[in-house]
């Protein structure tokens, strides 16, 4: 026999350790640790027995794995937190005497300076794992970009974060590796592949933020100081891999002006610099070997890459079916097969999406995403308002090249457009085509969902649909994937809504209309009510002394009604005594007028089927097989033991969820479109 | 005047005080003084006894009053405004009787002194008791000494009179040096005042060096001279005794600058003090050099400009090894893509209508299933800022670093596979689905019913004491008879045998086996009644006796019923020892046993219909008796109690097996026509199915009830069909198939539902019964109607 276990001695309740008792352990404070465990990527674990972790106690603690803070125990960055506190001391103590010139001393020259580059090696031990988890950053990154400096956010640190995502973004935009963008009301978001990675961030809408309220700058801020150490080795890595020189060349004074990205020149690696960027031509790669090591690394399938990219620079027209080197589409026929993912649109696609076209964008349409985009997906070529910056391509809006203007400004009526260009050309001997009271010929116009629309789907979409002023198509994010049974707008509403649905819904169409018209035959017609009462049990056993009452008044047509039901519903599970009853009646009636017209010699004019009475035997049909599914769904579960039943309602409860859901997506979107078309109608 | 009356006392003040004692210190010295300044009068020994405690107050004031007299008579009335205040002061005070009693103190120390002198004066006198003296006018005057009142003296309480002048203004007076007169008509002096006082103390003068203290070794008085007082203060004070000691000397420079005339060493000055060090050199040429190689920087202040050199980006992942993936580290989880609603533009279907909108706004912000609330724009320009953007961030970097990280396993079951396979409904047909006939007539509850062999009657019993027979298919009733005025009719039971028809039926303690006669065939109804009357006289023949002879009570008694009855057709009764709740028939039907629960021994019986014979086969029963069923083809017995099943062997006359269903208390068994299943109902809403070769546990366990069972039945003739009745009224009908492999378990499908009945007082369905042939059954209801099910 061995010896007997200890309690707490082993196991769960060695191998977790609470937050308090690893801040003791660490000899730092509270916020100290936060940072330490932001920077080491240290989070807290939920043991999977809780009782035995706490010793029994079932308050609710933070428990941290105890190894991870053993890990923490050699960190260097504890002995800098020290020192930092030591000198926090010291000048605390300067203050406190008023010796405020030497507490600046002390803080400018003894404050530790902390270096994070060698955690980012630690938590991302391969690029790939570092790019899997750039998300957040990014999303943080572009936030910070956008904020205002104050006591919290300095403003050295928002153009830092503006600094790296302008500089990640020439990459995405260089490597063609933006797939899908999305405009949300929450801001923009972004997808690129990276290297496999699907990366998405979100970018705000260029408004000032509030910060008020609960929001922990410092908390934000140490997460800001990580990301930006993570991102600027990640660019660094990102620009090395398709032989860029890294820090790119920046220039402060096309910044100010608001150059955005136009401020920044790529350069490639052993390659001078290429001089002008002044006319706003987007950075371009110098090195064709560069690029060529760019799309090997940016595309899964390597060499002809660069022969699809110069292919690409050519004006597509839309023969993308030419393309026989690229992956077959694989359509599945039938719909139960499982469909195989296939690897999406490839960089070269991207890159020759708008490519040979020449955007100007209005000086209401929002440039930075535009800027971004454009070129991302192979336009070489942008200019814009010169209100809105430095870098453009042009900014004379009537410069000939210029295929494409975006506009978010409705066009105005024609006597508007009269009355105001006289003055204010002033008789310029150039014609100036101005938005939106003149157009170019030959030029398209179009709102910015065009291109976002356009980039999601991978073509060129009709420009009409998006013209100035037009009701624009409903902006559809790219990353839902219909699944079965989920509500899915781009299918018609046919498509995808049950037979019963669908028919309950002609139903009480109908019923809406009679209501309307004030029918007096209301009685043939079922609404849900009545089929509820068909269900009911009650109503069942009435039907059964009915049938007894009739079974002594005519036996002959109650046999032969039986035999009827019998016979139209044998295959189904279960006769419903309501149904049979009315069905019988129905074939009495049948009968007697059929005697009638024997006896009078007439031919039987054929029932009138009309379309209402078709569509309620229908809808009964459906009712009573989808009853009869349900009933057959309860006599199993019956059969089920307690767990299971249990696990099956725990399944059910989550598919129900989906299921109301859509029906209630499907449910208004039949409302609109009978309200279209009644609108139509009139 | 007055100065000659200081001189007098300066000159006699040496005198006593050299000859003096200690009392004389303290008293005498300065009654000496007094007496002296006053007028050649002597000092009255007996005065000085009297008032010896107040002495020195007394004398002291007296001494005021001379000083002031002397002095009143220099300055005359620059003092009067003094006094009077005084006086006027002393009526005022807090204390006026005090002050009072002072003041007669003073008069008569006053009075004392005068009559000293006098005293001094005349001693010489034999002794009369006045002197006479000539008064202003010239006229002789008899002045009186002053009565002594001794200590016994009546006069001791006297009040000392204090004001003498009476109720007249002190100003009056303001010219005198006097206030008033004494009881012998001598002045009353003013009061001394402080001057005065402080004159007299500085004319006191204590000899040099006098402590008042006596030296222990000589005895002589102590004198102390100024020196030693001197350290006796500064001891006393914590000072140096020393005379002129400094505590804090100036310092004195032993090593000044000063070049002294004769220096220390005659040494001549060291080379070395005029020649420049080499180790100095040697290390100023170190950092030269560090200098010139650049090791040393001169200082130059940080800048602003180091802080961004400091970013300096490299390739981390220069030698990237993957590290192998470790169980504990879970990466973060990515925020889901945003879905259709999320757009700024979405269909318009997404967007919520005013009361989704109102619900969304009222919940709480926790509570909210998606924190933004999809809007619709229909232009890029005229979308706003998100006002929770920074939040969310905000919210999602505490996720990260705050959240406890678990890997959850994801269900990802088809509800589909869960779910057991059952046979196909089409296999299960045929069962019974709807009501198909309604039997009313009963009063009261129905208790029991029972299909006749053939499938043609219905036989039931109820509350009403009735027993009744209908036709099954319409539900007719074509005959009836009343067994019991107040008992129930518990249970009716057909004789398993197509030849004849024979029905039994209990109603209390009385079991009746009727012949309906008038609904049968002439054939049948002999036979009938052939098989009834076969055990006639058996019994008598064969009483039971005991070996001693003593005529035992048989445990049941067979007879006929009364005439009234027996016309009717109900030919003979067997009364049994208590209330009889069930029978059932051997197959054969010669055989049936009844169950009494409430008698103990005699609960389960044994008839024999041959032979007109009933047995106990239990001497004592363990439990209450709640069933008893014959094994349909074996010599089997079983017997159910509250919770357990025992099978004996009728021929062995022995125990096979004991079934615990595990129930609480069962209400009814039935036997599978096969013999190996037996179905359990039991009041605790369970329904058991027992495989006998199987265990003697359920095989399956169903609860489907919401109320308890009264009856569960198989079918009989051949279909895999079992029902059970419940008390919330609903029939289930089941299909259970026995299998005759042994490798293979029963299947037991629930098939239908049948609800009908209404439940009365908690009762719904009573009995069910199948058909012998065909899928139908028929139950029995606490509302007082029969239903046929098909």
């Amino acid at each position: 026999m061995g010896r007997i276990k200890k309690k707490g001695i082993s196991g769960a309740a060695k191998n977790y350790i609470t937050r308090s008792r690893a801040v003791k352990k660490l000899q730092i404070s509270l916020p100290d640790f936060r940072r330490l465990c932001i920077f080491k990527g240290i989070y807290p674990r939920e043991p999977r027995k809780k009782k035995k972790v706490s010793k029994g106690s079932t308050a609710a603690t933070t428990f941290y794995y105890t190894k991870d803070v053993q890990y923490l125990l050699h960190e260097p960055l504890l002995a800098k937190f020290r020192e930092h506190k030591a000198v926090a001391k010291k000048i605390a103590r300067a203050l406190g005497r008023g010796e405020a010139g030497d507490a600046a001393r002390l803080e400018k020259n003894l404050i530790p300076k902390i270096k994070l580059d060698h955690l980012v090696k630690e938590r991302y031990p391969t690029f790939i794992d570092a790019l899997r988890d750039l998300d957040d950053a990014l999303s943080m990154l572009f936030l910070f970009a956008s904020l205002p400096s104050s006591q919290h956010v300095p403003a050295k640190t928002i153009s830092l974060c503006q600094r790296l995502c302008h500089e990640f973004e020439h990459y995405v935009i260089v490597s063609h590796s933006l797939r899908k963008s999305f405009l949300s009301i929450k801001g923009i978001y972004y997808q690129a592949t990276i290297q496999g990675q699907d990366i998405l961030w979100l970018v705000p809408y260029r408004f000032v933020q509030r910060t008020g309220g609960d929001i922990d700058f410092r908390i934000m801020g140490t997460f800001v100081e990580f990301y930006t150490t993570l991102l600027g080795f990640v660019n660094y890595r990102l620009y090395t891999s398709i032989g860029l020189v890294y820090p790119p060349k920046f220039n402060a004074k096309v910044d100010e002006q608001g150059g955005e990205l136009g401020a920044f020149q790529l350069e490639g690696k052993g390659v001078s610099t290429n001089g002008n960027t002044t006319n706003g031509d987007k950075p371009v790669v110098v090195n064709p070997e560069a690029q060529a090591i760019a799309d090997k690394i940016a595309t899964l399938p390597g060499t002809e890459e660069a022969e699809s990219e110069t292919e690409a620079l050519a004006p597509v027209d839309g023969d993308e079916e030419e393309n026989t080197e690229g992956i077959d589409k694989f359509e599945t026929t039938a719909p139960d097969a499982d469909i195989l993912p296939q690897p999406q649109v490839t960089g070269a696609e991207a890159a020759s999406l708008f490519a040979g076209m020449v955007f100007y964008i209005s000086r209401e349409a929002p440039k930075a995403p535009l800027e971004f985009i454009l070129p991302a997906f192979g336009c070489k070529r942008v200019g814009w308002d010169a209100s809105l910056g430095d870098g453009a391509y042009t900014t004379n809006e009537s410069d000939p090249s210029i295929t494409h203007q975006i506009v978010d400004r409705p066009a105005l009526s024609d006597a508007e457009a009269m009355a105001v260009p006289e003055t204010t050309n002033g008789g310029a001997a150039a014609f100036k085509a101005q938005w939106p009271r003149s157009t170019m010929p030959g030029r398209t116009y179009v709102q910015p969902q065009w291109v976002w629309d356009c980039i999601n789907q991978g073509k060129l979409l009709r420009p009409d649909i998006y013209a100035p002023g037009a009701e624009l198509p409903p902006h559809l994010s790219p990353w839902v994937k219909p699944k079965k049974g989920e509500y899915d707008p781009n299918l018609p509403l046919q498509l995808q809504e049950p037979e019963v649905e669908a028919l309950e819904e002609v139903e009480e169409d109908e019923e809406d209309e009679e209501a309307a018209s004030d029918a007096k035959d209301a009685s043939s017609i079922e609404s849900g009510d009545d089929m509820a009462a068909i269900v009911d049990r009650d109503s069942s056993v009435e039907a059964g002394e009915g049938m007894d009452v009739v079974s002594s008044a005519d036996e002959e047509e109650d046999s032969e009604s039986d035999a009827d039901a019998g016979a139209d519903e044998w295959e189904g599970f279960e006769s419903d005594a309501e149904s049979d009853v009315s069905e019988g009646e129905a074939a009495r009636i049948r009968h007697q007028r059929e005697l009638e017209a024997e006896a009078t010699g007439m031919a039987i004019e054929p029932e009138a089927q009309t379309t209402k009475s078709k569509n309620a035997a229908l809808r009964k049909k459906a009712v009573k097989k989808r009853r009869e599914e349900e009933e057959e769904r309860e006599r199993q579960k019956m059969m089920l033991s307690n767990k299971k039943r249990k696990l099956l309602k725990r399944i059910e409860y989550g598919s129900n969820k989906r299921d109301t859901e859509a029906e209630n997506l499907r449910r208004k979107r039949r409302r609109i479109e009978k309200a279209k078309a009644a609108a139509n109608a009139v | 005047m007055a100065p000659n009356a200081r001189k007098r006392k300066a000159a006699t003040r040496d005198a006593p005080a050299e000859s003096g004692s200690e009392e004389e210190l303290a008293n005498g010295l300065f009654d000496g003084i007094l007496s002296h300044s006053e007028d050649e009068s002597g000092v009255s020994p007996d005065e000085d006894a009297e008032s010896e405690a107040s002495s020195v107050i007394g004398g002291l004031s007296d001494e005021d009053d001379e000083e002031e007299d002397e002095e009143e008579a220099e300055e005359e009335g620059g003092n009067e405004a003094d006094i009077r205040e005084q006086l006027r002061n002393l009526k005022t005070t807090d204390h006026p009787s005090k002050r009072i009693v002072s003041d007669a103190i003073l008069t008569n120390a006053h009075d004392s002194v005068t009559n000293g002198e006098l005293d001094g004066q005349e001693d010489e006198d034999p002794k009369p008791n006045y002197t006479v003296a000539i008064d202003a006018n010239g006229n002789p005057r008899y002045l009186y000494n002053e009565i002594d009142p001794v200590y016994d003296s009546d006069d001791s309480d006297a009040p000392a009179t204090t004001n003498t002048i009476g109720n007249i203004p002190l100003s009056y007076y303001d010219k005198y040096p006097h206030i008033g007169y004494d009881i012998n008509g001598r002045k009353i002096m003013r009061p001394a005042k402080g001057e005065a006082l402080d004159a007299l103390l500085d004319s006191i003068d204590i000899p040099k060096g006098w402590t008042g203290l006596t030296d222990p070794a000589t005895g002589k008085p102590l004198n102390l001279s100024e020196e030693e007082l001197d350290v006796l203060k500064k001891l006393t004070r914590n000072e140096i005794v020393e005379e002129g000691y400094d505590p804090y000397p100036e310092m004195v420079y032993y090593f000044s600058g000063k070049q002294e005339i004769m220096p220390l060493s005659a040494a001549p000055e060291p080379k070395r003090r005029f020649v420049p060090s080499k180790h100095e050199a040697k290390r100023v040429m170190k950092i030269v050099k560090a200098i010139r190689e650049g090791r040393i920087q001169p200082y130059k202040p940080p800048g602003e400009e180091d802080d961004e050199e400091e970013r300096i980006y490299y390739d981390v992942w220069a030698d990237e090894k993957p590290r192998p993936e470790n169980s504990m580290h879970l990466p973060a989880p990515k925020l889901p893509p945003p879905g259709y609603d999320a757009s700024y533009h979405p269909p318009p279907e997404y967007l919520p209508d005013k009361a989704e909108k109102e619900a969304w706004l009222a919940a709480d912000e926790e509570d909210r299933e998606k924190d933004y609330l999809p809007a619709n724009y229909d232009a890029l320009r005229k979308v706003p800022g998100y006002e929770r953007f920074v939040k969310e961030r905000f919210e999602r970097s505490l996720d990260l670093y705050l959240a406890p990280r678990v890997r959850r396993n994801k269900l990802n079951i088809d509800p589909e596979s869960l779910l057991p396979k059952l046979p196909n409904p089409d296999d299960l047909k045929p069962f019974p689905t709807t009501c198909a006939a309604i039997f009313r007539g009963q009063q009261g509850r129905v208790r029991s019913v029972s299909i006749d062999p053939h499938g043609v009657f219905l036989a039931s019993g109820g509350d009403d004491g009735f027993v009744r027979i209908w036709e099954l298919l319409t539900g007719r009733e074509v005959w009836q008879a009343r067994l019991s005025d107040e008992d129930a009719v518990d249970t009716v039971k057909w004789r398993p045998d197509t030849e004849c028809s024979i029905l039994a039926a209990a109603a209390g303690e009385t079991i009746y086996l009727v012949v309906p006669f008038t609904i049968l065939s002439p054939d049948m109804e002999q036979h009938s009644r052939d098989v009834l009357d076969a055990g006639w006289g058996y019994a008598a023949s064969k009483p039971s006796s005991t070996t001693n002879g003593a005529i035992k009570e048989p445990p049941g008694k067979w007879s006929r019923p009364g005439s009234s009855l027996e016309h009717k057709g109900v030919l003979v009764q067997v009364t049994v020892r208590s209330m009889v709740k069930v029978i059932n028939w051997h197959r054969k039907g010669d055989y049936f046993a009844t169950v009494s629960p409430r008698g103990q021994s005699t609960a389960v019986a044994i008839h024999t219909l041959s032979k007109h014979l009933t047995q106990l086969p239990f001497r004592r029963l363990k439990g209450i008796a709640q069933t008893a069923q014959f094994h349909p083809s074996k010599a089997i017995f079983f017997v159910a109690t509250r919770n357990t099943i025992r099978s004996y062997d009728l021929a062995k006359q022995e125990l096979v097996k004991i079934l615990q269903p595990g129930a609480k208390w069962i209400s009814s068994i039935d036997v599978h026509p096969g013999g190996d299943n037996i179905i359990v109902g039991t009041y605790d809403k369970r329904l058991l199915w027992h495989d006998l070769d199987l265990s003697t546990k359920p095989y399956k366990t169903l609860r489907f009830h919401q109320e308890a069972i009264r009856a569960v039945r198989f079918h009989q003739g051949g279909l895999p069909l079992f029902a059970d009745a419940s008390d919330d009224g609903s029939l289930q009908i089941f299909h259970g198939k026995v299998v005759g492999d042994l490798m293979e378990n029963a299947t037991i499908v629930p098939l239908k539902v049948l609800r009908g009945h209404k439940v009365k007082s908690r009762l719904g369905a009573m009995d069910v019964e199948w058909h012998p042939r065909e899928p139908w059954c028929v139950s029995a209801g606490a509302d007082g109607t029969c239903r046929l099910w098909n």
